[in-house]
């Protein structure tokens, strides 16, 4: 599944990348994370309850930073596995815009979803994931533009 | 000779042949008192659940079972790596490929198992199978097996040795490609189809499941399992485990449905099986819906290409089919070894067909293994769709009705028996008859008419044809074995001292009633009142060995053994008799039930009398005793056929195909069961109508089964199955001892062409040549938008 979108954020560019690059920060904005344990700067681990319709699983979910190029570009890889169901996506962020912001990111998702959480629920799964995704930039906006 | 009906010769209370007795099992079924696989609780017993992979292609890296080992009750978790060091990861398929029982470094589909937890409760298994943590690599996912064909696609199956590094599995042909190609090329017209006979899965009822119990003591294995083939189980057990045939008892017990889907024998079974040898204790093991949907053998899954030849008149003059078939990753089809695309060459169907050419490739992907005979006799399904639609077109392109041009080319009776370009040699038929008398009933003509009406009002009505021929009751030895098992069947008959019976039989029910028919046929036979026939089936320590239920094989072969075993004992009693009455043999004559001295009807002996003569005043030199055991080896196969006639409504407003009439006349020979006949009619109907209109497993590009629960599966019900209309020709089998040709699975094939002829016909005249099964709303409704219909 492939997802994509822009997001105009009122804050310094900079401060945006920052948020952005710290774990315990965007991950608070993930929804259903339920922990974060951060390996080393470019490696992460988080835990996260997904659900999409009646079922739902527990994710273990390991993340990679595999380009970063300070303030413009970051490329992120997540392999993730519950019981019966299995996440792989590569995420790309691009931030523009004056340095004092506002900051416009243009982001897009390759997401690969398998097994159950596939299958049974292969009708809800792009309207789901939209919705997650959607949640997760308002979260990092709000949060970014309060403070 | 076809007649419309046959007179029983037994009475009501004997039961013989053509008796609608009501079926000895069902007072246990409907009162909830069968006994399936998962009622069957033995002591000391313990639970397997089994991890299963969400990739469809993925490396293991690692598998860490400790935090499940940890978890209350697990006493085991079993991985491919165990097996491995016993030999046992691999095992061997009933087609002569191998497939996975647990993976030690790749996964090949989705859903696939992939370790094995044993603990006491079933929700103690249940839950310990969510903390055994599986580390994936994804691999790269085939799921067309048009791509597995091209050069460049990985190797799914390096095992295979290094002259097969690809992905064919096999080729296969049939009939004369010279000889077809020039009768195609000297043809009028020739007219092409593509169509594609999707994934299905038979869905039945009772899920699959085992239990696993070996006794260290008397190194014994009890296996209970839900098996439609019990002794060759018995014999892949052994031959897989090393463990004496002698010391395995397969016992199956009642079987909600099989379907062909309990032929082949699961990864699960063999876990279990290595679980109870590892514990010394009965472990059982039952699929849930998910897993029997996603990850047990197939069926179908055919794309095909077919050419019929034509003169300009509408004769046909070759057939030439080129077919696709998705294996998924092993080749577990249960077919005959000699036909691996099973008996798919019957695909020239009741048509005097000059030449044809048949070639089918089989691919590997990433898919479960499979390409079972969904209720049907190996592929005929797939056969009889391509050409009953593809005579359809043929119809249509040489502007002729379809029956009228189905009358024209069907093999006429004066034919019989009829060999078949592709070497088979039908042993009887009356298709005219058949199709004369479904139009009849239906009211073809005035159909028509009213069609026409309604096509000049806008509205959206079609009528469909089949006229198919099954081919069944595999088979003769000379050429039909299953892992070198030549496929015969068996009866043993042991008559008791006051009169009654049992039969055992290497057959096995699942649902088709079995115990009654089958003591039909040696009430027929012998005069025993069936009632007091008791059929035994399903356990490999009593049963004859045979080759069990499937391809509607029981009647035409164990049916024929029991026949043949009554009449063995019927000699038998003809000497006693003899005996008794102070007469020679030869003075005796046979009548129902009786041995009399001919032209003195007051000196006879019962059958009764006879069979404790048996026990209590035998002749000197004559065994005692009364039974008899025949293997029958058929010398041909039987062939079924049918015509049916389908109308349906489409709502153009949703793309919905309504059944509006279903007219089904079989021919299956002479019946054992009026009744029992017509249920099998009823429900394979039903199950002809799933796929087409309902049923598909499919896949994402991921190879994720999207099909892995009945809200996706659909299964009609009762709300969707239109009122069957029955009737019946009986042209009896030249060969079979009873005239009888097997029933099961005549419905199955004859339905779904019939139904997407009748949409196809429905839609004709907007340009509409072919739509495949499953003929959903949404495949209707955005044809209907295409061709700006509405």
């Amino acid at each position: 599944m492939q997802f994509s979108g822009t997001v105009q954020i009122a804050a310094p560019r900079a401060r945006v990348w920052e948020f952005l690059m710290d774990p315990d920060q965007v991950g608070s904005c993930g929804p259903g994370v339920e922990s974060i344990e951060v390996i080393d700067a470019d490696h992460f681990k988080a835990k996260a309850k997904v659900g999409i319709g009646f079922i739902s699983a527990r994710f273990v979910v390991d993340m990679t930073v595999a380009e970063r190029n300070e303030p413009e570009l970051a490329v992120l890889k997540a392999h993730g596995q519950a019981p019966g169901s299995a996440v792989d996506a590569t995420a790309n962020m691009h931030l523009a815009g004056p340095d004092e912001g506002p900051t416009t990111m243009d982001w897009s998702a390759d997401v690969t979803i398998s097994g159950t959480l596939a299958s049974v629920g292969a009708r809800m799964i792009e309207g789901t994931a939209n919705k997650m995704i959607g949640q997760t930039f308002d979260c990092i906006r709000a949060k970014l533009e309060a403070g | 000779m076809t007649t419309e009906a046959q007179a029983p010769t037994t009475t009501e209370e004997v039961g013989g042949m053509g008796h609608s007795k009501k079926r000895k099992e069902d007072p246990r079924f409907i009162r909830g008192q069968g006994e399936y696989i998962e009622d069957v609780v033995l002591p000391n017993m313990v639970w397997m659940d089994i991890v299963r992979t969400p990739y469809a292609h993925a490396k293991i890296k690692s598998i860490d079972a400790s935090e499940a080992l940890k978890m209350p009750g697990v006493l085991a978790v079993i991985t491919g790596k165990d097996l491995e060091a016993a030999g046992l990861h691999w095992m061997p398929t009933l087609a002569g490929d191998k497939q996975m029982v647990l993976p030690v470094d790749e996964v090949m589909y989705q859903s696939q198992e992939v370790a094995a937890v044993i603990a006491e409760t079933r929700y103690q298994a249940a839950d310990a199978i969510t903390a055994v943590y599986v580390d994936y690599e994804p691999l790269p996912v085939i799921v067309d097996p048009y791509k597995a064909l091209e050069p460049d696609a990985p190797v799914l199956r390096p095992d295979r040795g290094p002259d097969k590094q690809h992905n064919r599995i096999w080729h296969w042909e049939s009939g004369d490609r010279a000889a077809t190609d020039a009768a195609l090329a000297a043809s009028d017209k020739v007219v092409p189809i593509d169509v594609y006979i999707p994934r299905i899965h038979v869905a039945s009822i009772e899920t699959c499941g085992c239990i696993a119990d070996y006794d260290p003591v008397r190194a014994h294995l009890d296996f209970h399992v839900t098996s439609q083939a019990p002794h060759v189980y018995r014999t892949v057990i052994s031959l897989v485990s090393g463990i004496p045939e002698s010391s395995i008892r397969v016992k199956t017990h009642d079987i909600g449905g099989g379907f062909g889907g309990k032929v082949p024998v699961y990864p699960g079974y063999v876990i279990a099986i290595v679980a109870s040898l590892t514990l010394g204790r009965p472990v059982k093991w039952i699929e849930d819906r998910s897993e029997n949907l996603q990850a047990d053998s197939f069926a179908r899954d055919y794309h095909v290409h077919a050419e019929l030849g034509l003169t300009n008149d509408g004769t046909i003059t070759g057939l030439r089919v080129k077919t696709l078939a998705d294996h998924g990753y092993a080749d577990a089809a249960a077919d005959p070894s000699k036909y691996p695309a099973g008996l798919f060459n019957v695909i020239t169907g009741s048509y005097d067909m000059p030449q044809a050419f048949v070639e089918v490739d089989a691919a590997y992907t990433n898919k479960p293994p499979g390409g079972v005979a969904y209720r049907c006799s190996f592929r005929v399904t797939e056969a009889v769709h391509t050409i009953e639609r593809l005579v359809d077109e043929a119809a249509r392109v040489v502007g002729m009705d379809p029956a009228a041009f189905r009358m024209k080319n069907f093999i006429r009776k004066d034919q019989f028996p009829y060999h078949t370009p592709t070497g088979w040699d039908y042993d009887s038929g009356d298709y005219h008859t058949a199709l004369q008398k479904a139009l009849d009933m239906i009211g073809y003509d005035e159909l028509r008419r009213e069609q026409a009406e309604k096509r000049a009002r806008g509205e959206l009505m079609g009528i469909g044809i089949s006229s198919f021929t099954e081919i069944v009751g595999a088979g003769p030895s000379h050429d039909f074995d299953i892992i070198g098992i030549k496929m015969f069947d068996s009866a043993e008959i042991r008559v008791h001292p006051t009169g009654s019976a049992i039969l055992r039989l290497g057959v096995q029910s699942q649902g088709q009633g079995h115990e009654t028919t089958f003591a039909q046929i040696v009430a027929e036979e012998l005069g025993i009142p069936m009632s007091k026939v008791m059929v035994e089936e399903g356990d490999t320590d009593t049963a004859p060995y045979g080759l069990g239920t499937y391809a509607s094989r029981s009647t035409p072969t164990a049916g024929a053994a029991t026949a043949i075993a009554a009449r063995k004992i019927k000699e038998k009693t003809r000497l006693l008799a003899a005996h008794l009455l102070e007469c020679s043999p030869d003075d005796l004559e046979w009548t129902p039930g009786q041995w009399n001295v001919k032209g003195s009807p007051d000196r006879f002996k019962t059958i009764a009398e006879l069979a404790f003569a048996a026990y209590t005043n035998h002749p000197a030199g004559m065994e005692a005793g009364l039974e008899a055991t025949d293997y029958y080896d058929p010398p041909n196969l039987t062939f079924p056929f049918g015509s049916y006639i389908c109308v349906v409504d489409i709502d153009k407003g949703t793309g919905q195909v309504k059944v509006r009439r279903f007219v089904a006349i079989d021919d299956c020979g002479n019946i054992i069961n009026p009744m029992i006949v017509d249920g099998q009619i009823h429900g394979g109907l039903t199950m002809g109508l799933a796929p087409a209109l309902y049923e598909e497993i499919s896949y994402d590009e991921n190879g994720n089964n999207l099909a892995g629960t009945f809200m996706d599966y659909l299964l009609p019900t009762a709300l969707e199955t239109p009122a069957w209309e029955t009737g019946k020709t009986i042209t009896p089998s030249p060969h079979h001892p009873l005239g009888a040709k097997g029933v099961g699975e005549s419905a199955t094939v004859g339905a779904p062409p019939a139904i997407a002829n009748a949409v196809v016909d429905a839609l004709a005249h907007l340009g509409v040549t072919n739509v495949d099964i499953p003929i959903t709303p949404q495949k209707v409704w955005r044809i209907l938008h295409e061709k700006g219909v509405v």
